[in-house]
């Protein structure tokens, strides 16, 4: 528990807090602080779109994101409840392909509670 | 592992943004998991609690009913900031028992002995 880390992301991907949110992730494991896991709620799930599309003169978040999993083994976990309600889905019998980004993980609030009984800090962007 | 003490601080009003139901569902999961959760209510977040409201005028569901809920969940603690009731023209005329009206200073030491605090 000692050193580790939670984040929770509530603001779409366009939000300049889920770039903090990103910021404050490669810092803590450049830091060595054990980042355990980002959780993503409300509008937060919107990171997890696979079709999102950023001006390409701006920060690319999703290739961020995509770097954090891959490259440190940080599991990104996405509320379901939350991601269906804003049209993100990877259920057979209403999308025929999954439209949520391959690098996050399919959770519930379970998660949530979890990462918050778990890390020794929470960070709620 | 430790228990940690988490607390939810409501801040919005219940119709006008999502936050009171998604802060609902927060609370009552981590109840459902006997984590220890306190409820605070702030700001705008006071008017959750107000008796007698019609949701369905604006096609509303009736969240704020599943407060009455919340000693099946052992959430026993909630707190409000009564300066936040004042400030609106607001009585505790609310929907719920076995609350405390805390004034700010109060407010502030609840938020403090707390080891995470969300907020919507």
């Amino acid at each position: 528990m000692a050193n580790t880390l939670a984040l929770i992301v509530t603001t779409p991907a366009y939000s300049n807090l889920s770039v903090t949110a990103l910021n404050i992730a490669q810092s803590a494991i450049e830091n060595g602080v054990e980042l355990i896991g980002v959780f993503f709620y409300q509008q937060g799930v919107l990171n997890a779109a696979k079709y999102l599309s950023i001006p390409s003169d701006e920060y690319q978040i999703a290739d961020e994101w995509q770097n954090l999993h891959e490259q440190h083994n940080i599991p990104l976990h996405l509320c379901i409840t939350a991601a269906e309600k804003n049209a993100l889905s990877d259920d057979k019998d209403i999308i025929e392909t999954s439209n949520i980004n391959d690098c996050f993980t399919v959770s519930g609030l379970g998660e949530l509670v979890e990462l918050t009984a778990s890390a020794e800090r929470v960070i709620q962007l | 592992m430790t228990q940690k003490h988490i607390g939810i601080l409501n801040c919005s009003a219940p119709f006008s943004k999502p936050n009171a139901k998604d802060a609902l569902d927060v609370a009552l999961i981590m109840g459902s998991y006997e984590q220890s959760i306190a409820l605070f209510f702030q700001g705008d977040g006071v008017w959750q609690l107000i008796n007698n409201q019609s949701p369905q005028q604006v096609n509303a569901k009736a969240f704020l009913d599943t407060f009455s809920a919340f000693k099946f969940y052992d959430i026993e603690h909630i707190y409000v900031c009564e300066a936040s009731l004042k400030e609106r023209n607001l009585t505790d005329n609310f929907h719920i028992d076995n609350y405390c009206l805390l004034d700010q200073d109060e407010f502030s030491d609840k938020l403090h002995q707390l080891d995470v605090v969300y907020k919507f």
